[in-house]
């Protein structure tokens, strides 16, 4: 075959081709409502958290989690994984740079271990589904009432508010965690953000996390905004409100809570001159942080999903 | 696609979504699945751009047709998580099911069709993506690096170095 052979072969393939199932039902319950009051997302929650717990005392605690090879000759312990074998509380996974796994967490979701990665089994309970994640890369995906699932990192926890994403961390404990459906919650020592669904954020063993930021903002901003958020150079803040776009809203309302004085005042200004505040919220509520306030604002901003609001509550 | 399902769907009608993801599911999925070279990650990434379309309608201002708008959100998403997870390996084998290639394909070329599908399919990674932007979807080599990040004499090279192994793989 020649080139123009080739070429031609490739104009005559099809532009379209349909997907092999409809994918609409997985889109449909990715999308949510715009506008979902948070009470009666609580209450399904809890209902949903119910009806797990029943479910559960029904046909027993699933305390054995299934994993299974991908590639390459993962190790469960010291025992290689063939095929597939169980993981249970205290396990350990490992995977050298040719293998992969694919653990099942318990009946609510699945997570793929990449390699060069160790996971660690610490809790398999019906309401604390809990990983560590020591190095390497973990991709999740769970289906499942919020707060029922959690990676620990040497960088802080991954809290799952219904979602899939991409956590890794590197021999340093600094690593990224990227949200590609639902929400993420990621806190350490009293450091919180929550990270929706198309946002990406850096981690730091000893700190946290750092700011989100939507995966498509421009460098300039995210690196601006990393010296400010892991404390680097305090005099970013400027080149970050100057830097910010409406789809940044949510970057500046965590700035909110890691500011204060003149420095909170000018982030709040920047912010509600991309995202007016909402009537009925007052200023000096958003300003002294308080809890309401802060999340009937985050309801309005750019890219936040319709979980808001569930971070309110205690799950553990 | 009417302006009007678009704006409604900008409204916040769900219905009027379906309605564009029903026209529109072919497009970004054949395009997720010649630039993933997984049948199962263009599934995800079809998804991904779908949800992503949701949230992003508003943004939409019409200045160019709608399909041109879905067609650079649908590279980005997908270039941008494979830059985010770009150690992931292949899950599944390529459109292991010939079905799902022959669905859209025309019947006098359908064999051929497959056999370069899956030739794409097993292209190397940085290959395949320029092959895919460029003689299949039309992308200028200076808006494929814009894109992926790669020089412009680096698109071409992957340019040349793809159509040398699909006429090396067809051939065989």
């Amino acid at each position: 075959m020649n080139e123009r052979e080739l070429l031609e072969a490739v104009g005559r393939l099809p532009k379209s081709i349909e997907p092999p199932r409809d994918l609409w039902p997985g889109i449909e319950r990715r999308l949510g409502g715009r506008r979902v009051p948070w009470a009666w997302l609580a209450l399904a929650a809890a209902a949903s958290v119910a009806a797990l717990l029943v479910a559960r005392n029904r046909w027993g605690p699933a305390d054995v989690w299934e994993i299974s090879r991908i590639s390459g000759l993962p190790r469960v312990g010291q025992a290689p994984l063939a095929g597939v074998g169980a993981l249970r509380v205290g396990d350990s996974v490992e995977t050298d740079d040719s293998s992969r796994a694919v653990i099942q967490v318990g009946d609510i979701g699945r997570v793929e271990v990449a390699p060069g990665s160790r996971v660690r089994l610490l809790g398999a309970n019906a309401t604390d589904h809990r990983l560590a994640l020591d190095v390497g890369e973990i991709y999740a995906r769970v289906s499942a009432p919020p707060r029922l699932f959690f990676v620990e990192t040497p960088a802080g926890v991954a809290i799952d508010l219904g979602c899939a994403y991409t956590l890794r961390v590197d021999a340093s404990g600094n690593g990224f965690l990227h949200v590609t459906s639902g929400a993420v919650e990621f806190e350490w020592g009293g450091r919180r953000a929550i990270v929706p669904f198309d946002l990406r954020l850096e981690i730091r063993s000893g700190f946290g996390p750092g700011v989100p930021v939507v995966v498509d903002a421009p460098e300039t901003f995210r690196r601006a905004l990393d010296s400010l958020a892991f404390g680097q150079e305090q005099g970013a803040l400027p080149r970050v409100l100057a830097l910010a776009r409406r789809d940044d809203a949510i970057a500046l309302w965590h700035l909110l809570a890691r500011t204060e004085g003149a420095a909170r005042l000018a982030v709040y200004d920047r912010l509600t001159e991309l995202v007016p505040l909402p009537s009925g919220l007052e200023r000096e509520a958003v300003l002294r942080l308080d809890r309401g306030a802060l999340d009937a604002y985050w309801n309005y901003l750019p890219h936040s999903v319709w979980l808001k609001g569930l971070k309110k509550k205690k799950g553990r | 696609m009417t302006d009007d399902v678009v704006r409604q769907a900008q409204a916040g009608d769900q219905r009027a979504f379906r309605e564009i993801y029903r026209q529109h599911a072919g497009r970004v999925y054949a395009l997720c699945l010649r630039l993933t070279g997984d049948a199962a990650a263009a599934e995800e990434r079809t998804q991904d751009v779908f949800v992503r379309v949701w949230h992003k309608l508003g943004s939409f201002r019409g200045d160019s047709a709608f399909g041109s708008w879905l067609h650079r959100l649908t590279v980005n998403v997908v270039l941008m998580e494979r830059r985010t997870t770009g150690r992931r390996e292949r899950r599944v084998a390529p459109a292991a099911d010939p079905a799902v290639l022959e669905g859209a394909g025309r019947e006098s070329a359908v064999g051929l069709n497959i056999d370069l599908e899956r030739a794409i399919a097993a292209l190397p990674e940085g290959a395949r993506e320029v092959f895919v932007l460029h003689d299949i979807e039309g992308v200028p080599h200076a808006e494929i690096a814009r894109l992926t990040g790669i020089a412009e004499g680096t698109s071409k090279a992957q340019l040349f170095r793809a159509r040398r192994l699909l006429r090396e793989m067809l051939d065989r």
